[in-house]
């Protein structure tokens, strides 16, 4: 699903926020990307998902060498990719079915396909009750399941999650990694960055580990 | 139309909704350069068919010497006939002159019966064929056969026409400087507020890129919205334009048809209104591609 040789990104710093990265992630696996804030996880899945450009190396995202594309291309690769943000970013005048529906309708599915993918991803989520409520009216937790249904709604090969649970409490975290679980299950890749010790002690999972922008464990 | 249209369409309405008072101010400030444009269009439209409808009548008059030899106006009479631009050619004697002259003015005036002898010489009225080219061939012709042996002057009021046209040719240029710098200032201020609507709507334009919509999906909406202002504008322009257009046949048009010798006090000809919704077009299509392909490209090169 994913390969990485070699990358290097830098911001005109002395020292490159990500230095020679190599690894390579399988379809289907469940991928933890860990390390300490400032370690480069986020611009690690930036430069995945085409956010950011990187100085060198090869990245190759669901067969698309994502260092060959340009501005007008990169929806190709946004839309093999699903992107759950630590902030959510949900659109505070659309209501929970919109908001996961807006991420089909930017691909041009028709009204049908919408609405029958839209409620399917919310029933993924258990947020079915909730889906003429404006994210104001949510939780934390139930606005980040918002989040995720969006993310998987267009049906993607990969999900990158950043910090995900970032501001959330143990026990909703836990829900969350469960529903990435449940997805996972389902046959899509994901990889989660995080720098929750618990969740890393508790979950068996493959983990690659950044230090000062190297990977010291893939 | 496909539901991918209607979306685009219903996401333009959503955004005007959404911005209705910037909407307003940019069709308003559009609105009034295109009146002022729409104004001295219908001022040249006017003075155009004035000045055709003087080309229509512009005559040559060749005024010939007392003492012309025969010979000699036999060789003017050949250089008329030899020239294929002359449509018609009358000849007009010292007596049927001063007879057509003295009916028009005697009543009017003492001097003229008091007078004792004809002043008049004999004459020759050419008129030219029509074509865009006519005042040039009266002109042409006339420096030929002003030189010519028995001819006393020519005659077709060069001086008048010349400063008119010139005054076209003034007025012309001056509309399409004007029509120029009211051109870029349409697009900069659409260009604007296209940019404010984008800037209005930052998190859900950058989610649109997140998610994978493409360039088009973004800006076709942008588009629509900059060129439903231009074409407002110069609709509502338009309009204003006719109702000065009837202001001014309704409360002038006596004077008016006096100066103008009969003709009626026209409105924007077909072609005219056709370009101005059509500038109102590609100021809308500009403006907004300006402003969108800019914040498309910044946000992709972040």
């Amino acid at each position: 699903m994913i390969k990485v040789f070699n990358l290097y990104k830098s911001y005109g710093g002395i020292a490159p926020v990500l230095s020679d990265i190599s690894f390579d992630i399988q379809d289907g696996e469940f991928v933890f990307l860990t390390g300490q804030s400032g370690a480069g996880k986020t611009t690690l899945f930036k430069v995945l998902f085409g956010w950011e450009k990187f100085d060198r190396g090869q990245i190759l995202v669901g067969g698309i060498n994502v260092g060959k594309l340009n501005e007008k291309n990169l929806y190709q690769l946004r839309r093999k990719v699903g992107f759950v943000f630590q902030d959510y970013k949900l659109l505070m005048k659309k209501t929970v079915f919109e908001n996961v529906a807006f991420a089909q309708q930017i691909v041009g599915a028709n009204m049908k396909t919408v609405r029958a993918k839209t409620w399917n991803a919310l029933k993924n989520v258990g947020l079915v009750k909730k889906k003429d409520s404006y994210p104001s009216q949510l939780s934390g937790g139930e606005q980040q399941r918002v989040s995720i249904a969006r993310a998987i709604v267009n049906d993607p090969e990969l999900i990158l999650a950043d910090e995900p649970t970032g501001n959330l409490d143990s026990e909703i975290s836990k829900e969350i990694f469960a529903l990435f679980e449940k997805i996972n299950q389902q046959g899509k890749t994901i990889i989660i960055a995080t720098h929750s010790a618990e969740i890393l002690r508790k979950k068996e999972r493959r983990h690659l580990l950044l230090k000062r922008g190297k990977l010291l464990q893939s | 139309m496909n539901l991918f249209s209607f979306d685009f369409i219903k996401t333009t309405f959503s955004n005007i909704k959404s911005n209705k008072q910037l909407f307003s101010l940019s069709v308003a400030t559009n609105f009034i350069a295109f009146t002022v444009l729409g104004i001295f269009f219908l001022l040249f439209v006017n003075l155009d068919i004035l000045f055709s409808s003087w080309d229509k009548h512009i005559q040559l008059i060749v005024y010939l010497d007392d003492k012309i030899s025969n010979p000699n106006k036999k060789k003017i009479e050949l250089l008329f006939n030899s020239n294929d631009k002359i449509d018609s050619i009358f000849f007009v004697s010292r007596d049927q002159a001063w007879e057509s002259f003295r009916g028009k003015f005697s009543s009017k005036s003492n001097f003229v019966t008091s007078l004792n002898f004809n002043p008049l010489p004999d004459s020759y009225t050419l008129r030219f064929a029509s074509g865009p080219d006519r005042l040039k061939n009266i002109r042409d012709f006339s420096e030929k056969i002003k030189n010519e042996n028995g001819v006393e002057s020519v005659e077709y009021g060069e001086k008048w026409i010349s400063r008119f046209e010139q005054f076209m040719i003034f007025l012309r240029g001056f509309i399409l400087v004007f029509g120029v710098v009211l051109f870029s200032g349409m697009i900069l201020i659409i260009s604007n507020t296209i940019k404010l609507s984008i800037y209005s709507r930052k998190d859900e334009i950058d989610l649109m890129t997140l998610l994978g919509a493409t360039h088009q999906y973004i800006k076709v909406p942008l588009l629509l919205e900059g060129i439903l202002q231009g074409v407002s504008g110069s609709l509502l322009a338009l309009v204003s334009v006719k109702l000065i257009h009837l202001y001014i046949v309704f409360w002038f048009q006596g004077s008016l048809e006096s100066v103008f010798r009969g003709l009626e006090f026209q409105y924007l000809t077909k072609p005219i209104i056709f370009s101005v919704i059509s500038t109102g077009i590609i100021v809308g299509v500009l403006g907004s591609s300006i402003s969108a392909n800019q914040f498309l490209h910044r946000h992709n090169s972040e």
